[in-house]
This record gives C-alpha cells, sequence and structure tokens, in this order.
C-alpha cells in the first residue's frame, strides 16, 4: 500500500489574509481511478490543486505520494494543467511542447517522439510549426492537454480540463484520460459538468466552503444515501396519506400525465413495504421504484 | 534529471534562440551595428582625409620647391598621407590657365627674389603656410652652404618637444569620445536587456504558464536561465559592437586608436559583465511585480533611474562627481571605464571598484531572487516595491 502510487491529500490548511480557504482538507487519489473534483466556485478546488503541485504552499497539513510526504523531485513527474491557462503565445508548438518535456527531464529524442505522438492524437499534426497564437481557441486547448501529458507524467493534476473544449476534443480528451487510468496513473480532475463527472468518474470528492463534505467511489456515495423511493398510482388520487405512514418522508409530489407520483425517504427499514400494503389497498399501483441519488442530487445534498 | 545546472540551461537557450528570431531585436541590433561603423567611417570622411593639393611648375626650381613643401605640409598636419602632386607646365600663362580652369590648387612662379603662389579665387591656407616654410628651409639650406655651414648647426639649439601632463594612451579629445561611447553603450545595452530580461519574465506571467513552469522547475533555476540567457547576448552584443568599431577603423586606416583602448576595454567588458549582473535580478523583479506588459511602465522605473543617473554624471558630470561615483556598484560601470581610458588611475582603484561590484551584484541577486520568488506566482495585480519592502505574503 505504501508504494501504491497514490496521491493524499492529508489535513491540509491554507489561509488568505483573515480568510480560511481550506479547512483540514483531506482526501486520496487511487491509481487507476478518475477522481471527480466538484464544488462550487470558490470552494476551493484551485487552491487544493495548487498545494498538491506545489506552486502554493499549504500553512498546515501536509500532501503524500506514495505514502511519503512528496518531493518537489516527484512532483515534476506529475502532469498539471492550471486553472489559468496560457502557454507562450509567440513558440512553435511542437518546440514548446518539446521545451516542456525537456524541463520535466526528457532528453532530446524523448521529447521529440513523445510530442510528435501527442499532436497526432489531438488531431494536431499539422500545426506543430504553427506559432500558438496562430491556432484557433480549441486547438490552443488542445496544446495545453498536450503540454500537460508531454513527459508522460505519473500522475495527473486538472483543473476544469474540459472547460473550453469543442465536444470532439472533449471525446479525445475522455480517451486521452482513460488511457492514462488504464496504465495505472492517479487522475485528479475538477469540473462544473456534472453529468460529464457522473459519466467518467470512479472516485469523487465534494467540497464546500473549504471543506470536503463527500469522498469516496461513486457507488458507494450513491448507497449510503438514505433510502429513496418513487410510487406511481393511477388516477388523481390524493396521496397526502405516505406522509402519515411511520419512518416515511415526502420530498416531492407530482402529477404525470394520468397517475400520480410520490418521492418519500425511508429511515425504518421495512416503512415502504408498509406504504406499498397501504397503497394496494387504496388503488392501482403502476410502479414502486429504489431511487438511486444522480450526481447532481448527491452535490446538492453534501453542500447544502 | 541532473542537478538544476540542465534548468537553467534549458530556459536560457530558450532565452536565446527566442530572441535570435525576433525580428525587432535583430532589426535594432542591425541598426545599432550600422550606426557604429557609420560614424566612424563618417568622422574619418569628413574630418580624417589627408590632406592632398595639385600644383603646377614651370621649373626644375617649382618642382623641387613643391618636394620639399609636401614634407614640410606632413610635418605641420602630422599627416603622413598628406601629398603635393606635381603638373609641369610650360610657362607662367599656362600655370595660370591651369589655376583659373581649377585643374590644380595653385601656381608656384619663380619671381626675381624668390616664388609667387598663385590661387584662383583663394590660396589654401594650409599650402601657403607649407610653402612658406619650404621656402625658408630651400634659401636657408643655399645660405648656409653659401656661407660654409649647414642648416643643422645654424638651427641648433631650436628643437621644441612636446609633451603632456597627463600620461593617457590617448589624447584628451579621443578620451573623451572613447569615454563617452562606453558609457552609452553600456547604457543602451543594459537598459535594452534589462527591460527585455523583464519582458520575458510578465510573458510568461500575462499567458499564465508560469504555473506549468513553476510546477516543473525551480524558479530559482527559471531566473538564472533568464539572467544568464540575457547577460550572454548583451555581451554577445557588446562584442559585436566592438568589432564592427575595429572593423571599421581598419577600414579608414585609423589603426592607431585600437590598441589605445585595448586595456580600458577589457576593463569595460569586466566592469558591464559586474554591472549587469548587479541589475539583471532587479530586473526579472521588475517584471514579476507586474501583470501586464503595461504595468512595466512603471515597475522598471527604479531599474532605469539606477542607469539614467550614473549615466549622465558619466557623460556631463564634473571629474570629482565621476572619481566618486567610480567606486559606486552600477554607477562604476559607467564611470570607472571612462577614467580608465583617460589614464593615471593607479591599478589598484579599478580593482577595488570592481570586487565592490561584484559583492554588490552578489548581494542584489540573492535579494531579487527572493522578491522574484515571492511575486511570481501572483497573477491576479501588481504587486508594488513598497509592499515587497514590508514583505507581505500575496494573497491570490
Amino acid at each position: 500500500m505504501a508504494r501504491e502510487n497514490s496521491i493524499e491529500v492529508d489535513d491540509v490548511v491554507r489561509d488568505y489574509g483573515s480568510t480560511r480557504a481550506l479547512d483540514e482538507v483531506s482526501f486520496g487519489v487511487r491509481p487507476g481511478g478518475l477522481t471527480g473534483f466538484v464544488g462550487a466556485n470558490g470552494a476551493g478546488k484551485t487552491t487544493t490543486m495548487r498545494i498538491i503541485m506545489g506552486v502554493l504552499a499549504p500553512d498546515a497539513g501536509q500532501v503524500r505520494w506514495q505514502g511519503e510526504p512528496v518531493t518537489a523531485e516527484q512532483r515534476r513527474t506529475f502532469g498539471y494543467l492550471p486553472e489559468e491557462r496560457g502557454l507562450y503565445p509567440k513558440m512553435r508548438v511542437a518546440e514548446q511542447l518539446r521545451y516542456l518535456a525537456r524541463l520535466h527531464g526528457a532528453d532530446g529524442t524523448q521529447a521529440r517522439r513523445r510530442s510528435d505522438t501527442l499532436l497526432e492524437r489531438l488531431e494536431l499534426g499539422g500545426h506543430g510549426d504553427d506559432m500558438l497564437e496562430t491556432l484557433s481557441l480549441g486547438n490552443q486547448q488542445r496544446v495545453q492537454v498536450a503540454a500537460a501529458l508531454v513527459h508522460e507524467p505519473v500522475a495527473l493534476v486538472l483543473d476544469e480540463p474540459f472547460s473550453g473544449l469543442d465536444p470532439l476534443a472533449v471525446e479525445v480528451m475522455v480517451d486521452l484520460l482513460r488511457e492514462q487510468v488504464d496504465a495505472g496513473v492517479p487522475v485528479l480532475f475538477s469540473s462544473h459538468q456534472l453529468e460529464l463527472v457522473e459519466r467518467l468518474c470512479d472516485d469523487l470528492v465534494i467540497v464546500s466552503d473549504g471543506r470536503v463534505v463527500a469522498a469516496g467511489s461513486v457507488e458507494e456515495l450513491r448507497r449510503t444515501e438514505r433510502e429513496e423511493y418513487a410510487l406511481h398510482i393511477a388516477g388523481h388520487v390524493d396521496l397526502g396519506w405516505v406522509g402519515e405512514v411511520d419512518g416515511v418522508r415526502i420530498l416531492d409530489k407530482e402529477a404525470a400525465g394520468e397517475e400520480q407520483v410520490v418521492v418519500f425517504q425511508v429511515d425504518r427499514p421495512g416503512a415502504a413495504q408498509d406504504v406499498l400494503r397501504e397503497a394496494l389497498g387504496r388503488g392501482t399501483v403502476r410502479e414502486l421504484r429504489r431511487r438511486t441519488p444522480t450526481l447532481a442530487e448527491i452535490f446538492r445534498e453534501a453542500v447544502a | 534529471m541532473s542537478g538544476s545546472t540542465a534548468w537553467w540551461r534549458l530556459v536560457a537557450a530558450r532565452e536565446v534562440t527566442t530572441r535570435m528570431r525576433d525580428k525587432t531585436f535583430l532589426i535594432s541590433t542591425g541598426v545599432l551595428l550600422l550606426v557604429v561603423a557609420g560614424s566612424i567611417v563618417l568622422t574619418s570622411l569628413l574630418g580624417g582625409r589627408p590632406p592632398s593639393y595639385d600644383v603646377a611648375v614651370t621649373d626644375r626650381a617649382g618642382s623641387s620647391l613643391a618636394e620639399v613643401t609636401q614634407d614640410q605640409l606632413r610635418a605641420q598636419s602630422g599627416d603622413d598621407e598628406a601629398k603635393v602632386t606635381v603638373s609641369e607646365v610650360d610657362d607662367v600663362a599656362a600655370a595660370r590657365a591651369a589655376v583659373d580652369d581649377e585643374q590644380v590648387d595653385a601656381a608656384l612662379l619663380p619671381t626675381d627674389d624668390g616664388f609667387e603662389i598663385v590661387g584662383r579665387d583663394e590660396v589654401p591656407a594650409e599650402l601657403s603656410s607649407a610653402t612658406q616654410s619650404a621656402l625658408s628651409l630651400t634659401s636657408l639650406q643655399a645660405n648656409a652652404e653659401e656661407a660654409g655651414t649647414s642648416v643643422e648647426d645654424l638651427t641648433a639649439g631650436s628643437t621644441l618637444r612636446e609633451d603632456t601632463t597627463t600620461s593617457g594612451p590617448v589624447s584628451s579629445d579621443t578620451a573623451g569620445g572613447i569615454a563617452f561611447a562606453m558609457a552609452l553603450l553600456f547604457f543602451l545595452t543594459a537598459i535594452s536587456f534589462g527591460i527585455a530580461i523583464a519582458q520575458s519574465v510578465v510573458v510568461e506571467k500575462e499567458n499564465r504558464i508560469v504555473e506549468i513552469l513553476a510546477a516543473a522547475v525551480p524558479l530559482r533555476a527559471l531566473l538564472w536561465g533568464k539572467v544568464l540567457g540575457n547577460s550572454f547576448l548583451a555581451l554577445a552584443q557588446v562584442l559585436a559592437v566592438a568589432l564592427t568599431a575595429a572593423v571599421a577603423l581598419l577600414i579608414v586606416g585609423n589603426l592607431d586608436a585600437i590598441p589605445a583602448v585595448g586595456v580600458a576595454g577589457l576593463w569595460f567588458l569586466a566592469f558591464f559583465v559586474v554591472g549587469f549582473l548587479a541589475l539583471a535580478s532587479l530586473w526579472s523583479v521588475a517584471g514579476s511585480l507586474a501583470t501586464r506588459q503595461e504595468d512595466l511602465q512603471s515597475t522598471t522605473v527604479p531599474g532605469q533611474a539606477l542607469l539614467l543617473v550614473p549615466y549622465l554624471i558619466a557623460v556631463a558630470g564634473s571629474d570629482k562627481m565621476i572619481e566618486v561615483t567610480s567606486f559606486v556598484p552600477i554607477a562604476s560601470s559607467l564611470t570607472m571605464p571612462a577614467r580608465l581610458v583617460d589614464g593615471d588611475v593607479p591599478l589598484w582603484q579599478p580593482i577595488v571598484s570592481l570586487l565592490l561590484a561584484a559583492a554588490a551584484a552578489a548581494l542584489l541577486i540573492r535579494l531579487g531572487a527572493r522578491w522574484y520568488e515571492r511575486t511570481l506566482l501572483q497573477t491576479s495585480r501588481r504587486t508594488t516595491y513598497r509592499e515587497l519592502m514590508r514583505g507581505n505574503r500575496d494573497e491570490s
């Protein structure tokens, strides 16, 4: 376990003046998994990522790699896509990537091979000799992604990697990230696009006001949510009685076409069965379904 | 990677190649070299052309007088290339006609009691004076022989030697010119490459690449790469200027000036390197304080002032001011070489001055590196020097 390629953020605290930006933030990013990092604006995602990359120092706590406090040397083998994008506008694309690869320790041949391969993968093969500033914004974003990957990083920290990418580039990016994950690279990425996070992530970290409010595998987070059910009954009947069953709380009631739907939450084993029995006695039950909350719901619940 | 050596080398190499591809930089360097070569050639064309006259004579006496006149002209003008070209014509009328047609500058015509020199509108004063000396000398020689003695005996004890109280290798006019040129060269090069350092830093901040770089290499390696890359370019430009000047002097044939400047020139290079390095890290701080190119106008003011004031002292200050400032680091890079060209500076003075400047450079580089590291990642707003002094932590 100790030698495993995982990033652990341990009780990290960071203040900006009198404001506490991060309050004992702890979570892990495991290899072979894609970890989504979500939170409202200003929740502390970027600050956390900058601390992981060593661009910013924590006031307390530490970042660990393979179980030990991460060294500057090790951090240089990480790949980083900062929130604020940017490369040299007046430098040729391929040359730029080679330069960054070499700064990360690649030799001339490796740098050339990797930058060529990535440009090809990102469908920028014909733009290697162009000045970055002459590329379209979408293509500049792709180069930015290449810059984070060009030194074959052992871990990836990506701040909003999908923002600014066109739908095609998003798919290319997803493939690239999956490849990295399959190769055993721990990947942490932040995003506002919850559907995308839901589709991609294996693990999830939710932050709110500088605190981690939920962390774990997506499965886990869904399971540990309280039990929720949706009951569909034919006809226009009053379903207010559901709320009177012991251990049941109504979350939502609505009419959908020819049926009534009530969404309720139970905090007593067997309560759902009681509701069903009662419903069968009162009318025609079309459906009773256990609901798994969507990521958006988990998120809303967590930050509430 | 093998230590931070490789990092600063990569950074420095990028600085150099980026600049070498920058058209503005190439053009301005080309213009600078042209101006240097042009001003040397032009000065020589305007002031340095050896005097040369065509004179018409009618007989052998005239010819031999013209020959002696050439010697006198050379002695008087101090120019061994001075020339008096003789063309023999048939008679006085033909000689006067040649003058009138401007085929010759003057005619040397025999008279009863000597010679007559004839010009068109006027007789060139230089030629007239040389001819007068030549005539006195030849008649003195003839008269002396007749009297059974020689010119040497007659003029014994009349030798006048020239000496100067300062022992500088070149005349004070030339020294002044060279000192001015060196001060200007340091001033211009230090300012332009200093601002280039600041710009190179702010480009990385403005385009946010600095965060990627900061995650990849130690900030200090980034700073060193920039400083050394630009110092290398600055030194290369100075050497190119020196080489151009030497070639231009070679072309116009004024070789005497080269060895005279030599030793002072080597001191100049030493002071240049130390003075430039002392300021270099402060220029990078000027860049790291800024967040956009526009901010450089205000953040580079201290650097510009640190160069402008000593420059003004070097070109217009009193001897006393120059002497005092030649021991003040950075200012000494402008004023000490000027004093050295002028000569009469004990060897210990430039050595002490250079050591002081080197110590100051070491201190400023440490301070600059600290300020640079503290402000570089502050990309949201401009930091002020006052905040730096107070040592506030950045709040991003």
